[in-house]
């Protein structure tokens, strides 16, 4: 029983992660930025989602909307003043990654001096535990937040399947010469997959507000398990992402079952570790020829 | 001089890195025109055509369309102008369907949503062994099946100015005439401008009006293909 509690709650995180690292292996893919603040999204819509329903008591439709277009503006502001000025110049991977570096540290300050620096939930009735098996405890908030996690998964399919915006992504992401020969502009290509890499996060960051609580380093965190999944998940790859996600959301709840909780962390990376050293290229990777 | 030239560069000079490309080229292309440009291996053919095409900035020169300079000479322009460029190697996108490419040019050349699907069947008649493999993604495709899809996208767009960069690559000479028949029966019909750039110089000279030798970022010789077809002449300037 405590095994199948685990892991109804290692479902629910899975979803979270799931999401999450789908935005960014969505923006890697088709951009190449590496975009490390993209924890910063899920911290400020998920803020925005808490100051909006728990403090001004705003319809969740409202409040949901505001979260996504926090992200989706985070997102394209990051895109136009952050990566191109520093990709105009030709700089490197490192450039790129100090500089988001520096922006996740920044907002996650600016949350901590605005909203304190303590814990802080969304109270909602949906996070309320019934028992529906004896000693097996459900929260109607599981359930929808794996619900959302498919409608999530499933409208984005269509998306990259079948508008043409979502096509012009899957182009970049192989070759963004060519897009221009097309006659596209690959920075407005670039600056969707920032919008939508970054607005699909925003359920994950609801549903941690509703459940977990949010505290001003969550982006950090949630940052370092989306980029473990995307890598778990094969780099690149959507599909992987989410399987990765929804992977370590699972092993970092199971391992309740036998080790002490301060280990969750650390399981995480050892199902990274795992993946790295046994099957480097991820769920659905292509493996590269060594260098 | 009738009209201006669809597409013109002066003096274009064109580096990477400080060691100059191409070194005062001057070429153009009028309408109805063929024009082969061939050259060995490095001697800028296919730099001059991403220049041309605004995918590589000159250091100096000068491009025009219809004899006027563009404000913004990029891509995205220049298909708006009806110029479009078969990149060398190959212009598809390996995890796309061809439907998907062809959906991609179609949508990025601003085709009208009523008048999309009759464009397709306009080059699938014109190309149309596409057909089988419509549904099928392009990287499973062979080299001259890729080569067909790339070309076919360009046409989408109804170019009056179609720039061909070494579309034989990979390709069997018979494979290369089954392509290029189309191609130029078109361009007779349709009065279109085509830049050719070729290694295949026998094949391509085929089919040509004009032809351009290019040798180590210069262009050395503009004349009619006649000219070149005793082949001694060809070999001195190779």
């Amino acid at each position: 029983m405590v095994f199948l509690q685990l892991f109804l709650n290692g479902l629910q995180l899975g979803a979270i992660y799931a999401l999450t690292a789908v935005g960014f292996s969505l923006i890697f893919g088709s951009t190449k930025i590496f975009h490390v603040a993209h924890g910063s999204a899920f911290a400020i819509s998920g803020y925005i989602y808490w100051w909006l329903a728990s403090q001004l008591d705003v319809a969740w439709p409202v409040a949901t909307l505001a979260a996504v277009l926090a992200a989706a503006a985070f997102g394209l502001l990051m895109e136009r003043f952050i990566y191109r000025p520093i990709q105009r110049h030709e700089a490197s991977f490192f450039t790129v990654f100090i500089a988001a570096f520096g922006v996740s540290l920044v907002i996650q300050n600016l949350i901590g001096s605005v909203a304190g620096r303590g814990m802080e939930t969304v109270t909602t009735p949906l996070s309320r535990s019934v028992e529906i098996m004896d000693g097996l405890f459900v929260a109607p908030i599981s359930a929808i937040s794996i619900g959302v996690a498919i409608l999530v998964f499933t409208a984005l399919s269509y998306f990259l399947g079948r508008t043409h915006v979502g096509i012009a992504m899957r182009a970049l992401s192989e070759n963004p010469d060519l897009v221009r020969v097309f006659g596209l502009d690959p920075g407005r290509v670039a600056q969707w997959a920032f919008v939508i890499g970054s607005a699909v996060v925003v359920p994950g960051a609801i549903f941690t507000a509703m459940t977990a609580g949010l505290n001003p380093a969550i982006g950090t965190h949630v940052m370092l398990v989306s980029l473990a999944a995307t890598i778990v998940g094969g780099i690149g790859s959507v599909r992987g992402a989410a399987c990765g996600g929804m992977l370590l959301g699972l092993a970092e709840n199971l391992a309740y079952w036998k080790l002490d909780p301060q280990w969750s962390e650390a399981v995480t990376f050892v199902v990274l570790f795992a993946f790295i050293i046994f099957r480097p290229s991820g769920f659905f990777g292509t493996p590269t020829a060594a260098r | 001089m009738t009209t201006a030239p669809v597409l013109s560069a002066q003096s274009l000079v064109v580096g990477y890195g400080g060691r100059p490309v191409l070194s005062r080229v001057s070429i153009e292309v009028r309408a109805g025109e063929v024009l082969c440009v061939i050259g060995h291996n490095g001697a800028g053919k296919s730099t001059l055509m991403r220049a041309l095409f605004g995918l590589t900035r000159p250091v100096s020169g000068t491009i025009q369309v219809d004899g006027k300079e563009l404000a913004h000479h990029v891509p995205r322009v220049l298909a708006a102008h009806g110029i479009a460029l078969m990149p060398e190697g190959r212009g598809i996108f390996p995890g796309l369907t061809v439907a998907e490419i062809f959906d991609l040019a179609l949508w990025s050349g601003n085709i009208a949503e009523g008048e999309r699907a009759a464009r397709i069947d306009w080059v699938l008649s014109l190309l149309p062994p596409i057909k089988a493999f419509y549904g099928k993604r392009a990287g499973f495709l062979s080299g001259g099946q890729q080569q067909m899809v790339s070309i076919g996208r360009t046409l989408l767009s109804q170019p009056r100015c179609l720039m061909l960069d070494e579309p034989s690559i990979g390709l069997a000479p018979k494979l290369f005439q089954d392509l290029l028949q189309p191609i130029r029966a078109l361009q007779r019909k349709t009065n279109m401008a085509v830049i050719l750039v070729e290694q295949n110089v026998r094949e391509a000279l085929k089919i040509s009006d004009r032809v351009v030798v290019m040798k180590a970022g210069q262009v050395i010789l503009d004349t009619v293909p006649g000219e070149l077809s005793d082949n001694a002449r060809l070999m001195e300037l190779y």
